[in-house]
């Protein structure tokens, strides 16, 4: 199973940088699209560590905002990196994905 | 940082004594252990000792909060205080101290969630 | 370290330290246990920009504030969590091993 785990953190890197291309957006809200997508064992723990790692590599841009109830929350939306990275990400993908459906199929 | 003292270490001095002082406020049997950490901790007593500084204070840190919350000191380091030493420095045994405190993290969560119920 | 900052980072300490206390319970448990974790596995993290323990202050207080409880945004396994919020951070010990090492 630790392979697979392995495997799992980037796919979710992938669909971080995907929620987050298409507007600004928080994590917790990020959590509720990758639940709502089906990924039912994400908390919001999976989805900060990895936007920490995105903040730490610098793929990302971060505004404080406040929010009506509880603490300002941290919004955040892809830089130039950031998009070049999904880029890289989706060209790895259909490329896997391809090779795979060759596979399974023959 | 001047240059005499990167090269006497009269800084690390400095910061050994701001270290002091804070052990001070410490209870007595924490005092006791700190003791012993920096018996076994200082094995190299050259230049790589400007790197056990950062681990000292993580250490010290850790001390000042496990106090602050009345905490049993050999609940916080274990009952073998060199153990603790060489896992803190990397050394042998590291690997296994880890395993050890990742499995005492999620126990105790477990049974300090459980008597919040 | 100079005085001034000793006093800077006492004041800083003081606020964190009462951010903490204003946790629900169970996150003020969950946090003083990912804390003591932290400082004895010693990421360089823990003493870097904003903090790693600020940032999971915050991140506590989202949580908070969006009524969940903390193992809900944790996960079960908090050791877990933790190591990977650490997972590409050097330790201080690995710092330590590279400079007896170098001689």
């Amino acid at each position: 199973m630790g392979n697979f785990r392995e495997m799992m953190k980037g796919v979710l890197e992938g669909c971080v940088l995907e929620i987050i291309s298409h507007g600004e957006t928080y994590g917790y809200e990020i959590t509720q699209k990758l639940r709502e997508l089906g990924f039912h064992d994400v908390v919001e723990g999976t989805v900060y560590t990895i936007t920490m790692r995105l903040e730490k590599n610098n793929l990302v841009n971060i505004e404080k905002k406040p929010s009506t109830m509880g603490p300002p929350r941290k919004f955040y939306t892809l830089n130039p990196a950031g998009e070049e990275h999904l880029k890289i990400f989706w060209d790895k993908w259909d490329f896997v994905s391809s090779k795979l459906d060759k596979l399974k199929n023959k | 940082m001047n240059f005499l003292e990167r090269i006497t270490g009269s800084d690390m001095n400095r910061e050994m004594k701001s270290f002091e002082l804070r052990v001070k406020n410490l209870p007595a049997d924490y005092q006791a252990a700190w003791k012993k950490i920096n018996q076994n901790i200082w094995v190299h007593g050259d230049f790589s000792g400007r790197n056990l500084m950062p681990i000292l204070e993580s250490v010290l840190e850790l001390l000042e909060v496990t106090a602050a919350d009345g905490q049993p000191i050999e609940e916080v380091l274990g009952d073998d205080i060199q153990g603790f030493t060489s896992a803190i420095t990397g050394h042998s045994g590291a690997k296994t101290y880890r395993d050890r405190w990742r499995y005492q993290l999620n126990r105790n969560v477990a049974k300090k969630l459980g008597g919040l119920k | 370290m100079n005085i001034k900052k000793m006093i800077e980072e006492k004041k800083n300490w003081r606020a964190h330290v009462s951010r903490v206390k204003a946790l629900p319970q169970d996150y003020q448990v969950v946090y003083k246990e990912m804390q003591k974790y932290f400082f004895k596995v010693g990421p360089v993290e823990l003493h870097k920009g904003t903090g790693l323990l600020t940032d999971i202050v915050s991140f506590f207080e989202e949580g908070a504030a969006e009524g969940k409880n903390v193992l809900e945004v944790t996960g079960t396994d908090v050791a877990a969590f933790c190591d990977a919020l650490i997972e590409d951070s050097k330790t201080y010990a690995e710092l330590y091993q590279d400079s007896i090492r170098q001689k």
